[in-house]
């Protein structure tokens, strides 16, 4: 108890303490310090006053920023809008404008004129005789377009030759020949249907048509195309039937043509001439046979990837060829590709003739060629890369008492894609009537020009 | 009394081959294949370069486009669409291959 009482008179003497001090120490600030006091306080107010003032301004100008920013950014929207607009239409238009170079409005004369075609130097020597430069020949082929469905073509064989006389026999000097090889007008009809008229060559098989010299690979001919008619006068309607998107086809050729005729208007074995009816004739016959030829080709061709094909081909023609003896031929033709590298094509040539002197004979023959490219081999030789090797073997039998057997082993060197030096050696096997007067055996060197 | 017994197993045989005909068609309709999913896709349409390689190769050494203009490319593929018996279709794609290159 004594505790508690002597606490409490603590706490009450301190109280009274406090009261009785306060009002000495407020007493100690001066009016001076307070005046300055409150002038601080007014300058702050003011100063607060003009900062509030500027925040205000700032806003607003922020504002503004903000709206012009916005008006930036719609405009820029806008524009990035044309652009991608303008960038489809410029690609829709490229799509649709061809990427090449556009053809000059002003037209020369000139303008879709074209001259393509070969030109081949030959040395060659035949067994038991001398070594000769055999043919310089120069065969252009001038094409001029008329429009995108109108072409004319002909082609021409330059060649150079010794004079001789109606023996055979060299009697001086040499001479120029200039014989058209096929001079025609073609029209296409429409996707599938072109209109060929004139002196054509003719599709009886596919050599004829691809037998220019740089293209083949041999230099001289099979021995049993010459049973064939290699151009004639006439009209032929062709094309081509695609099968799917893989390139596969079928392609198709009709003719008429004026057919075969006689050298000497008789109907002997020997008087057939191939070439020789393209009009009216010495004795003034506009033409010596009863009835013009026809015939055609049909063909199908099927690639299973890039240069690997098929081809598959069956023509043939029907007609008279003196008065009204009877001419007719058959072709089938085959041609295979297995990689770039290899080929392999050949034909089967069967014609029916009716003579006086002889009946009817059938001279047939058929020949294989077949080729392999040493690039294949994958040598790290440029040279050897630029070489192919070519054989052939090809039999004729005219069916007057001769036939002719011939093996060839050959090579073509691409100096370029387009200059080709070719060469091969044959072995002939002579039967029959004329069997002493073939050599039996020859070699032949040839440069050949594509142009 | 032989007879009820034939007509019963009749009944046997007859339920057997529903039953085995109902399987069956289970096993075929699930065996029958998904024609949507199995169908071939469309064959891809060849380019000028392919067709080129088809089509010009097989004949003769290959002739850069550059070779020729765009104006002779046209003339020389008239030729050959006659000489070689091109489709219409595939020699105007392989003229716009040579076309795309051609020289001046």
């Amino acid at each position: 108890m004594k505790i508690s009482s002597l606490i409490s008179g603590v706490a009450v003497a301190g109280c009274a303490l406090g009261v009785a001090l306060t009002p000495r120490a407020a007493a100690m600030i001066s009016d001076e310090d307070f005046n300055a006091l409150r002038s601080m306080v007014t300058n702050d107010n003011q100063r607060v006053s003009q900062l509030e003032k500027q925040h205000e301004q700032d806003q607003q100008t922020h504002t503004q920023d903000q709206q012009t920013i916005q008006q930036l950014e719609q405009r820029l929207g806008e524009t990035q809008t044309l652009a991608t607009n303008a960038a489809q239409k410029a690609e829709a238009v490229a799509k649709v404008q061809s990427v090449y170079p556009v053809e000059s409005a002003a037209r020369s004369a000139l303008h879709n004129f074209s001259m393509v075609g070969d030109a081949e130097v030959q040395y060659g020597q035949a067994k038991g005789q001398h070594g000769t430069f055999s043919l310089a020949d120069f065969a252009p082929i001038f094409l001029f377009r008329a429009n995108d469905n109108i072409l004319f073509e002909a082609g021409f064989d330059v060649t150079l030759q010794n004079n001789t006389d109606l023996s055979g026999k060299p009697n001086g000097g040499s001479s120029t020949s200039v014989n058209l090889s096929f001079a025609q007008l073609d029209y296409l009809l429409n996707d599938y249907v072109t209109v060929v008229a004139g002196y054509m060559v003719l599709p009886l098989g596919t050599y004829s048509e691809r037998a220019a010299g740089w293209l083949n690979k041999i230099p001289d001919d099979p021995l049993p195309v010459d049973f064939l008619p290699g151009s004639g006068v006439g009209a032929q309607l062709r094309g081509a039937v695609p099968i799917g998107q893989s390139g596969q086809m079928l392609t198709y050729s009709v003719y008429g043509v004026n057919g075969p005729s006689s050298t000497d208007t008789n109907a002997n074995a020997g008087s057939l001439d191939l070439g020789g009816n393209v009009g009216g004739d010495a004795i003034g016959s506009p033409n010596l046979n009863g009835n013009p030829s026809g015939g055609g080709r049909i063909g199908w061709f099927y690639p299973w990837k890039a240069h690997y094909d098929v081809e598959l081909g069956v023509s043939g023609q029907s007609g008279t060829w003196s008065g009204n003896y009877l001419w007719s031929a058959l072709v089938v033709d085959a041609a295979v590709h297995i990689s770039p590298y290899v080929e392999v094509k050949g034909e089967y040539i069967n014609t029916w003739q009716q003579t006086d002197n002889a009946g009817n004979i059938q001279p047939a023959g058929w020949w294989v060629q077949t080729s392999y490219k040493l690039a294949g081999l994958n040598l790290d030789a440029p040279i050897v890369n630029d070489v192919e090797l070519v054989g052939r073997y090809d039999t004729a039998n005219n069916a007057q008492g001769s036939t002719t057997d011939r093996w060839t082993a050959g090579f073509v060197y691409y100096l370029t894609n387009t200059l080709l030096l070719e060469g091969d050696y044959e072995w002939l096997i002579n039967h029959g009537l004329n069997a002493n007067e073939l050599p039996s055996s020859q070699f032949i060197v040839q440069l050949s020009y594509g142009f | 009394m032989h007879s009820k017994l034939i007509n019963k197993r009749r009944v046997v045989l007859a339920g057997a081959l529903a039953l085995v005909a109902v399987c069956l068609s289970a096993v075929l309709a699930h065996a029958e294949p998904d024609k949507k999913t199995d169908q071939k896709p469309a064959p891809k349409k060849l380019t000028g370069a392919e067709l080129y390689a088809i089509n010009c190769a097989r004949c003769h050494p290959e002739r850069y486009a550059t070779e020729f203009t765009a104006s002779q490319w046209k003339t020389i593929m008239l030729h050959m669409r006659v000489r070689a018996n091109l489709p219409a279709a595939q020699a105007k794609v392989i003229l716009k291959y040579l076309q795309e290159d051609a020289g001046n």
